[in-house]
């Protein structure tokens, strides 16, 4: 288990990250959420050891973090690029042998990962020579072929077309049940409904939110309706239940109040109005990542 | 240890594979053998047309005897190397002489005259009119040759006798022998000295600037596409800066080994005299030291250089400290304990190429060999470490350059 304890990292005169604390299992997907310049990067980077924090511990299964630690460590940076003039396998089994990797286990492991991945027969060409998405698997086997106890992927799906976005988040799925701790940083709101089990939202270094996403979108749920309609559907408005309504072209989305049953609703204008389909609306991610960081602009202000 | 081992051996395996080592590698030396092949060439080297030298003598007492004495200098094909001929006509005055003597020069009839005037009397005055400045070998001989004619005229009148002419008219040249401290001596060469302090100097810059070059590029662009924090996040960044050290010198060790060999090669072949490489084995310790020195300096530089551009400024401007002590080499030649000079070889930047240039000069007593040494390995030390404090905080930050009150805070920070 990972676990962060109250981390605080101060520059000159910003705080980029207050007192953040998260616990990570193994086999869990753990999301960090936030805009840019929210202090995701700063956390990941303090957990690979790259910066000391201020203050605060990050610690292993209760051990603090050492330089051999680092070996079982994999990392996947937001920013891609490699040497672009050296050879495919060569870059793989440097940073292989970075991570104390033997020699010959790094070959045979690169080779299968190329193989996996579908870019086998680029082992010997150099980077340059790859389309970028292929680049980008090479830079994804070197955060893994060492087999890393702890993963940590910052937006590890930008810049892939779906068929490798699809391939990808296989294969990251498949660490989950190998037992990985898997950090995922990401803008997108999509992949980590997918992907992640528990989510830490932040903003301008504060924890806005942590915990599961289920519990996440009820207490963000805005018992808001989507209806698809024939005719007219202007008396809606003027229903005391409706809190507030969007009128699309041939479908509307109203938010009632929060008494309101749904189902209740429904009987109550099925009669009036030619329903084509009717569904409760689930709030997306994106919309309480947006809603809650406006929230919290306000706050401050 | 196996990483630091794994980092040397990439840096070194990716740069020595690179087109701009391979270029350097064989670059370097092709300048070396044409600098150690000019001062050969140049003094050998004889023109092969005659020249036509023309006299105005209005005394007449000369001409006949300088074209004998000038006739003794032959070109390989028994060409005379001068002809003479004489410009002066009687009844015309010396203005008007020398004013017909210019336009022929001028007109290129003739290479230059030489003007002789007040002829007979003891104050007399020869001048050599040319279009340049005239060439050093020319008026020696012709200063040699005028002399001889007017001893031998003077001694002539005087009737005496023309064996005590002969012994007079070959005078003793005085031959400049340097003392070497082991008591060997060598003929001391101004060409071979001065060529030979340029090309350690000119290799040690050029590999500086090679490597040096290299290096920063490499930094500048593991920064700008975050390899190193793939790079950091797996080793420390003393770890990196240790590897990254070694692997260059590694490198530069490659290319020293190559080109001592091509050095040997060029010396048994006899192309290059082996004066040249008279103070070798202390050469090669300012060398390596030099090297070693400004790697690990640039490492430091290197991680907060932001840009490709940034790092060839740096580079340069960095190189221009190395060949200073080219422009010093004639001063240093006639004044090798000029204080300005020994001060210079005590500056760690400028000592590896002012101490070549001092050995090459001048005898150095071992102390100062041995105090330059301690200097040259304490400075490496005190930069490696500063170098370390800068680079664990500059690979890490992107953007805006630090200013100097926040290198200096890096470096205060534990």
């Amino acid at each position: 288990m990972l676990s962060v304890e109250n981390l605080r990292k101060e520059y000159k005169n910003i705080v980029a990250v207050d007192n953040i604390s998260f616990k990570v299992e193994e086999g869990r997907i753990f999301g960090i959420l936030g805009p840019n310049g929210a202090g995701k990067t700063t956390t990941l980077r303090t957990v690979l050891n790259i910066i000391k924090p201020t203050s605060g511990t990050i610690t292993f299964n209760n051990q603090p973090i050492t330089n051999e630690f680092l070996n079982t460590i994999g990392y996947l940076p937001e920013e891609r690029g490699l040497y672009k003039r050296s050879k495919v396998i060569d870059v793989i089994l440097y940073f292989a042998g970075l991570k104390k990797m033997l020699r010959n286990s790094a070959l045979s492991e690169a080779k299968s990962w190329l193989k996996k991945l579908g870019i086998e027969q680029y082992t010997n060409n150099r980077i340059e020579e790859l389309s970028k998405g292929n680049q980008q698997k090479v830079q994804f086997i070197i955060s893994v072929i060492h087999n890393p106890r702890l993963l940590i992927l910052d937006e590890p799906f930008t810049g892939f077309d779906p068929i490798n976005q699809t391939l990808i988040k296989e294969t990251v799925l498949s660490f989950v049940t190998d037992g990985k701790i898997i950090i995922l940083s990401t803008h997108q709101m999509e992949t980590a409904e997918k992907l992640c089990s528990d989510i830490l939202l932040i903003n301008k270094g504060v924890e806005l939110y942590q915990g599961s996403l289920t519990k996440l979108k009820t207490s963000f749920g805005t018992n808001t309706v989507k209806i698809e309609f024939d005719g007219d559907a202007e008396f809606l408005n003027t229903l005391t239940e409706v809190k507030n309504m969007d009128r699309y072209s041939n479908f509307v989305e109203v938010q009632l109040k929060d008494n309101i049953d749904p189902s209740e609703f429904l009987r109550m204008i099925v009669d009036k109005i030619n329903i084509k389909s009717f569904s409760v609306l689930e709030p997306t991610l994106n919309k309480i990542f947006i809603d809650v960081i406006e929230q919290s602009h306000t706050k401050q202000v | 240890m196996k990483k630091i081992f794994e980092i040397a051996k990439w840096e070194f395996i990716e740069k020595v594979k690179t087109k701009t080592f391979i270029i350097s590698l064989i670059l370097t030396p092709a300048v070396l053998i044409l600098f150690s092949l000019a001062p050969t060439l140049l003094t050998e080297q004889e023109v092969s047309q005659t020249k036509v030298i023309g006299v105005v003598d209005t005394s007449g007492l000369y001409a006949k005897d300088l074209r004998e004495e000038l006739n003794k200098y032959k070109l390989d094909n028994i060409q005379l190397c001068y002809l003479l001929i004489n410009l002066t006509t009687k009844n015309t005055p010396l203005d008007q002489l020398k004013k017909n003597a210019d336009k022929d020069v001028l007109d290129e009839k003739v290479e230059g005259y030489l003007l002789i005037q007040n002829g007979g009397t003891d104050s007399v005055t020869i001048d050599y009119r040319n279009k340049s400045s005239g060439n050093l070998k020319d008026l020696k001989r012709f200063e040699i040759a005028f002399n001889d004619t007017r001893i031998k005229l003077k001694l002539n009148q005087e009737k005496v006798d023309p064996e005590l002419l002969s012994f007079i008219s070959k005078s003793a040249e005085v031959n400049p022998i340097k003392i070497e401290q082991s008591g060997k001596e060598s003929k001391s060469n101004f060409l071979i000295t001065f060529f030979s302090s340029f090309i350690f100097i000119m290799l040690l810059m050029m590999m500086i600037l090679y490597t040096g070059g290299m290096l920063i590029r490499s930094l500048v662009e593991e920064k700008s596409n975050r390899l190193i924090e793939i790079i950091i996040s797996s080793c420390t960044s003393n770890e990196l800066l240790t590897g990254k050290i070694l692997g260059l010198s590694a490198l530069g060790l490659t290319q020293i080994i190559i080109w001592f060999l091509i050095g040997i090669s060029l010396v048994s072949s006899t192309i290059v005299p082996i004066e040249i490489f008279a103070h070798i084995p202390v050469i090669l310790i300012y060398f390596i030291l030099g090297f070693i020195f400004y790697t690990s300096m640039f490492v430091g530089i290197g991680s907060i250089v932001t840009s490709e551009q940034e790092a060839q400024q740096i580079t340069t401007y960095l190189s221009f400290l190395l060949i200073l002590p080219i422009i010093f080499v004639l001063p240093a030649l006639e004044n090798p304990h000029a204080g300005y000079i020994k001060i210079l070889s005590y500056i760690p930047l400028t000592l590896p190429s002012f101490m070549m240039l001092r050995l090459n000069i001048s005898p150095v007593p071992i102390s100062e060999i041995f105090i330059t040494i301690i200097i040259m390995l304490l400075s490496i030390y005190v930069v490696i470490i500063f170098s370390a404090k800068i680079f664990r905080i500059g690979i890490l930050s992107y953007g805006k350059r630090p200013s100097l009150k926040e290198l200096i805070q890096w470096i205060k920070e534990k």
